[in-house]
């Protein structure tokens, strides 16, 4: 828990110290006029859920994501890597505290998407939930900060962890049906969808914005925390075996 | 194991494997015992083996074969037994979080050696007043000169109380008065009772710090002695400057036994370098019989043994 802890309050002094690692709170906002200007003059306001929730989606897993990734280039370019690693703290609590400092920053994103849908296009998103609503982005933020520790596993063994963690959240978006229902994606593709947490938590916070009961809520919550816990616990797995590799290989600091 | 060894390094050897190219032994049966309160000089050229070695001991890379162990822990096994006995300290610019204050630098890595919030606080505070950047606590490290980095790394190492201290060539780079201040708090943290492994390039330093000082070269240990010891073996090499001496004095000399070369020098004077015990001697009584006043003999630096033993590869190494 320390090392969480301690991970966690060093994040939110690099983001204070890193401005451009709050990007998406500039992009937020701009996604949620395209994505409310689209569905407006396709004549979907059924559609406006998916409007509201999308950039937050897409700020969220970014922040997650590229927090994974920068965290690890950064140590490497720091020289910090591997003395992070000889100390007594668990790398991977450490890195689980980074991002889930980010993202919980990141639900700011939340605000700034829906005041755009009020100032600009008058719609105003209501919680009809709120309970289903905070636990559901509680379970999505552990586990998006749970997933992207197993994210940075893999970013140890790249070369250029950035680059890399800015590509691979695109499949995740898609994946997610964070703006396109799954529904609409080929039917081969829904198996991996069911596998990726965020397809859960997105439907999950939709309903919560709709009127009547939210089907299923409990089961599909638990698939969220199951989905981020299996990915925290892969993450640390991966994570300790591939640090034995680096140690191995003695690419631990290889930038 | 050795009783009351802080480091001891059993046949440890290290290859690294590139990706198309030939293996590289970095470590070749290095035994090595350090007892707990020593300052240890490791001393080599670039490539000899030393930060690989400090990487071993501080858990980061795993050796290929043999065993080591810090304070009777084993550094394969038992990494967290380890980890919160050690500190490192990289010299250069790198290892710190520049965009972080001095004070936030250190009370990260105090979190992560998992102390309270009141010993953080305390021991930020007191190690920053001991390596004199108080008044600079809450300035961003990026700021720092170079010397001011090296404190910080020092202070940074010394977070978790470590009993076990390796610097990996810590004064890179540092100022003359930077590194004498930097020397200073080794031997202050050596009065504490600390364990600390050095490893330099720098002759002055391991001569100056170092209770006994390695020398290291393609992997391989050459010789573990105290810097005196050190200088004392190669006495034979001792070297005697004359001036005024005439061709043939010197002629004669450099044919007496134990004379192994004698060279001119740009300043007009002549060096010989005699190559057994008790040629010196000899040589001396020849010059002042030969009606040469102006000489003079030194014993060897650490520099000399490094050159000596090492061999003179220059750039090469």
């Amino acid at each position: 828990m320390r090392a969480f802890l301690a991970g966690a309050r060093v994040q939110l002094r690099f983001m204070t110290a890193y401005p451009d690692s709050l990007i998406p709170f500039f992009t937020s906002p701009l996604f949620t006029i395209v994505f409310l200007l689209v569905f407006k003059h396709a004549g979907r306001p059924d559609l406006t859920a998916y409007a509201a929730i999308a950039p937050v989606f897409i700020a969220l897993w970014w922040l997650a994501l590229f927090n994974s990734g920068w965290t690890v280039t950064m140590e490497r370019w720091n020289g910090t890597l591997e003395m992070l690693v000889a100390s007594p703290s668990s790398f991977g609590a450490v890195i689980f505290g980074r991002i889930a400092a980010t993202t919980a920053i990141g639900t700011v994103s939340f605000f700034e998407a829906w005041l755009v849908a009020r100032l600009i296009f008058g719609t105003t998103v209501t919680i009809h939930h709120w309970g289903a609503f905070l636990l559901t982005v509680v379970a999505t933020l552990a586990a998006m900060a749970g997933t992207a520790v197993g994210m940075a596993a893999l970013f140890v063994l790249a070369r250029n962890a950035v680059t890399f963690s800015n590509s691979a959240s695109y499949p995740f978006y898609v994946l997610g049906g964070i703006l396109v229902p799954v529904s609409l994606l080929p039917h081969w593709v829904r198996p991996l969808s069911d596998v990726v947490f965020l397809s859960w938590a997105a439907d999950l916070l939709r309903a919560t914005l709709r009127v009547g009961p939210i089907h299923q809520f409990w089961p599909h919550l638990g698939m969220v925390v199951l989905l981020g816990a299996c990915g925290y616990a892969v993450g640390l797995f991966a994570l300790r075996v591939i640090l034995v590799r680096v140690r191995e290989s003695g690419e631990l600091s290889t930038t | 194991m050795e009783a009351g060894a802080a480091v001891d390094v059993r046949e440890l050897r290290r290859v690294f494997t590139p990706r198309k190219r030939e293996p590289v032994v970095a470590l070749d049966g290095v035994s090595l015992t350090i007892p707990a309160g020593e300052v240890h000089g490791m001393l080599g050229p670039n490539g000899a083996g030393k930060t690989t070695l400090v990487k071993i001991l501080s858990t980061v890379l795993l050796p290929t074969s043999g065993t080591a162990q810090v304070l009777g822990h084993d550094v394969v096994e038992e990494t967290r037994a380890v980890r919160p006995l050690i500190g490192i300290v990289f010299g250069g610019e790198r290892g710190l979080y520049t965009r972080l204050s001095a004070r936030q630098n250190l009370e990260y890595w105090g979190a992560l050696y998992r102390l309270p919030s009141a010993t953080i606080k305390e021991r930020s505070a007191a190690l920053l007043e001991r390596v004199g950047l108080t008044e600079r606590a809450d300035q961003r490290a990026e700021e720092f000169s170079r010397g001011m980095k090296q404190r910080l790394h020092l202070a940074r190492g010394l977070m978790g109380d470590a009993k076990v201290l390796f610097l990996d060539e810590p004064t890179t780079g540092m100022d003359p008065l930077a590194a004498r201040e930097f020397r200073r708090l080794i031997a202050e943290l050596k009065g504490e009772g600390r364990t600390i492994l050095l490893t330099t390039h720098d002759m002055v330093e391991a001569e100056s710090v170092c209770d006994r000082v390695t020398l290291i070269d393609r992997g391989r240990l050459l010789a573990t002695e105290t810097p005196r010891t050190l200088g004392r073996l190669i006495s034979r090499f001792q070297r005697i400057d004359v001036t005024g001496a005439d061709e043939a004095l010197l002629a004669e000399v450099t044919a007496l036994p134990g004379v192994s070369s004698a060279t001119r020098q740009a300043d007009g004077s002549t060096r010989i370098e005699v190559s057994e015990e008790g040629a010196t001697a000899v040589v001396l009584r020849r010059l002042v019989d030969g009606g040469v006043t102006d000489l003079q003999t030194s014993l060897p630096s650490l520099e000399e043994v490094y050159v000596q033993t090492i061999g003179e590869r220059g750039l090469g190494v």
